[in-house]
């Protein structure tokens, strides 16, 4: 009983804020700024067409899309016969270039994004989707490249050589045989990434400034000092929220190993 | 032996090269190389704000400025080093207490953890935002509580006071990570081997002793985990911190990330702001070194 009860606690702290937010996204302005907190009211709908029709945040939701999807492509396409390597063959200086990689997801986004500054400076592609898409690619392929060796390790070796008794060769056992029965892998490994990119803020704050900016970058322009309209600053951030959520009802049963960079299987 | 069985042997002995060339391409391009060019900055006075300052070589003037005239950045450092502990050890009693609790008494455990995971998966930039709502201080839903229980006087504001903001958004970040503590928890849980605890139970071992003697030493990998993940996610942390306070009052708030970020986009000072940033990433370096070391090497497994 005490079990329960302290999980409802739990699950009410939890929950909550997020509730607020969608609340206040159909809440009236002066529903919102009440002095007592409004519990029941009637719901509007105004704020959502308004921000993202009127003030222009639709193609924020496109460039976000296109930016996370793109990255997670990206990622996928170079990291998968990355991960295949790591998990089937052996080199000479393999686990430090593993570790290499390993050191690339832990880098901290400050000191990465100083020095993408410069370079994309440098190479013209300041405020372009395609900045923000490359900058997102590089912690999104070591994370392909982990959460893929686990799944191909988890492939029996005997696949291997029936495989190629049938006469594949190799690149053909891992594009025929190898890749099909690590596709469930894959498709969490590919929501992960969307994920991580979709949420991601720092390095898209500081890349882009105007046409390219994503939606997480956009949200904070509602914010200002003297009048925030916070119910269209909770209609951009349910907007921005809700598809993950839906995500991780999808992944939840790989989420373990993917947040904790394979160590922990779950 | 004929030409295409030749041909397809060359490839097939170059399978592993050619599959990881693409990638390790892609981080050099990207990370690699702009990182050495970062290290190359940090020895010149480039700025965008002052004239004149256009990258000429200083020598290790920016790294003797860091160590000896920038009282700011240390302190930014020791806030940072507050947050993290601070986090990091109240997410872990809670997140490995609510772990037994889902182990031991919850049986639908799958849909409450969905539930529960909701605060971490969430872009952290919206969490920022929910709490800045939750705590505004006119009509923050959460403020007025507090001041109807007679917590908070009727002119603070949690976020705009000097002494209570740092515990606060601390607060928010155990709200937002407790649960992946929790997750990784259950996972370690629900993987270990049944027979030392019913040999325990059969020896009339008390739950207590239990935990002590078996649970504890059987989970040490996850633990061990489970702090470095945490303490470097911790270190690195920005959005949140970044929405809720910009880094204040003052620089109450301001952690090392956001403290980088003010040099290098604020004040445009680049060539200091690569020191700061270089400072930030070989922190997280070797944090990260000890824990590869901690968790994979002595666990004689690489992958598992």
């Amino acid at each position: 009983m005490v079990a329960l009860a302290t999980l409802v606690v739990v699950l009410v702290i939890a929950l909550t804020p997020y509730l607020w937010l969608l609340m206040t996204s159909f809440k009236t302005r002066l529903d919102a700024l009440a002095d007592a907190p409004v519990w029941l009211f009637t719901p509007t709908l105004e704020h959502y067409p308004m921000v993202f029709l009127d003030k222009g945040y639709l193609p924020m939701v496109g460039n976000s899309l296109i930016v996370a999807g793109v990255s997670t492509a990206l990622s996928l396409a170079i990291g998968v016969p990355a991960a295949y390597v790591f998990a089937r063959h052996d080199f000479a200086g393999k686990e430090d270039l593993f570790f290499f990689f390993l050191t690339t997801r832990m880098a901290p986004p400050i000191s990465v994004v100083v020095p993408m500054f410069l370079f994309f400076g440098y190479v013209g592609l300041i405020d372009t989707r395609t900045s923000v898409i490359l900058a997102h690619s590089t912690f999104n392929l070591s994370l392909v490249v982990w959460m893929m060796r686990g799944f191909f390790a988890d492939i029996p070796r005997e696949i291997d050589e029936a495989a190629q008794m049938d006469g594949h060769t190799r690149a053909g056992m891992f594009l025929r045989v190898l890749l099909p029965l690590a596709a469930p892998g894959m498709a969490a490994t590919a929501v992960l990434c969307f994920i991580l990119s979709w949420n991601e803020f720092l390095y898209a704050l500081i890349l882009v400034a105007f046409e390219s900016r994503t939606l997480t970058v956009g949200i904070p322009g509602l914010v200002t000092p003297h009048g925030t309209l916070w119910g269209q600053v909770a209609a951009v951030a349910v907007v921005a929220t809700l598809p993950i959520i839906v995500f991780t009802f999808l992944v939840q049963r790989h989420l373990v190993r993917g947040l904790t960079f394979g160590a922990v299987k779950g | 032996m004929n030409l295409s069985r030749w041909g397809s042997g060359i490839l097939d002995r170059g399978v592993g090269p050619l599959f990881l060339v693409p990638a390790l391409l892609l981080l050099v391009v990207l990370l690699v190389g702009p990182f050495l060019y970062m290290v190359g900055v940090s020895f010149t006075d480039l700025s965008f704000a002052l004239p004149g300052h256009d990258g000429n070589f200083v020598g290790f003037e920016n790294y003797r400025r860091l160590m000896r005239e920038d009282p700011v950045f240390w302190q930014s450092f020791g806030t940072t080093l507050v947050f993290v502990s601070g986090v990091v050890s109240v997410e872990f009693g809670l997140g490995f207490a609510l772990a037994l609790l889902l182990f031991h008494h919850v049986q639908r455990r799958r849909f409450v953890l969905t539930l529960l995971l909701i605060p971490m998966m969430l872009a952290p930039v919206a969490v920022g935002l929910m709490w800045k709502l939750m705590l505004h201080g006119e009509f923050g839903m959460l403020t007025h509580y507090l001041r109807e229980l007679g917590l908070l006087g009727p002119q603070t504001a949690l976020l705009g006071n000097h002494d209570l903001v740092l515990p606060t958004v601390m607060l928010v970040d155990v709200w937002e990570w407790t649960p992946f503590v929790t997750l990784v928890f259950l996972a370690g849980l629900l993987s270990l081997p049944r027979e030392p605890f019913e040999a325990a139970v059969m020896d009339g071992a008390r739950p207590w002793q239990v935990f002590r003697d078996i649970t504890v030493p059987l989970l040490r990998p996850i633990i061990a985990l489970v702090l470095l993940l945490r303490g470097i996610d911790a270190f690195k942390e920005f959005d949140k911190v970044f929405i809720l306070t910009g880094g204040g009052p003052g620089t109450a708030t301001e952690l090392i990330s956001i403290y980088a970020w003010r040099v290098n986009f604020r004040n445009w000072d680049l060539g200091y702001g690569a020191v700061c940033a270089f400072m930030v990433y070989l922190v997280v370096l070797i944090l990260c070194a000890v824990s590869y070391k901690a968790i994979y090497w002595t666990e004689g497994r690489a992958v598992k």
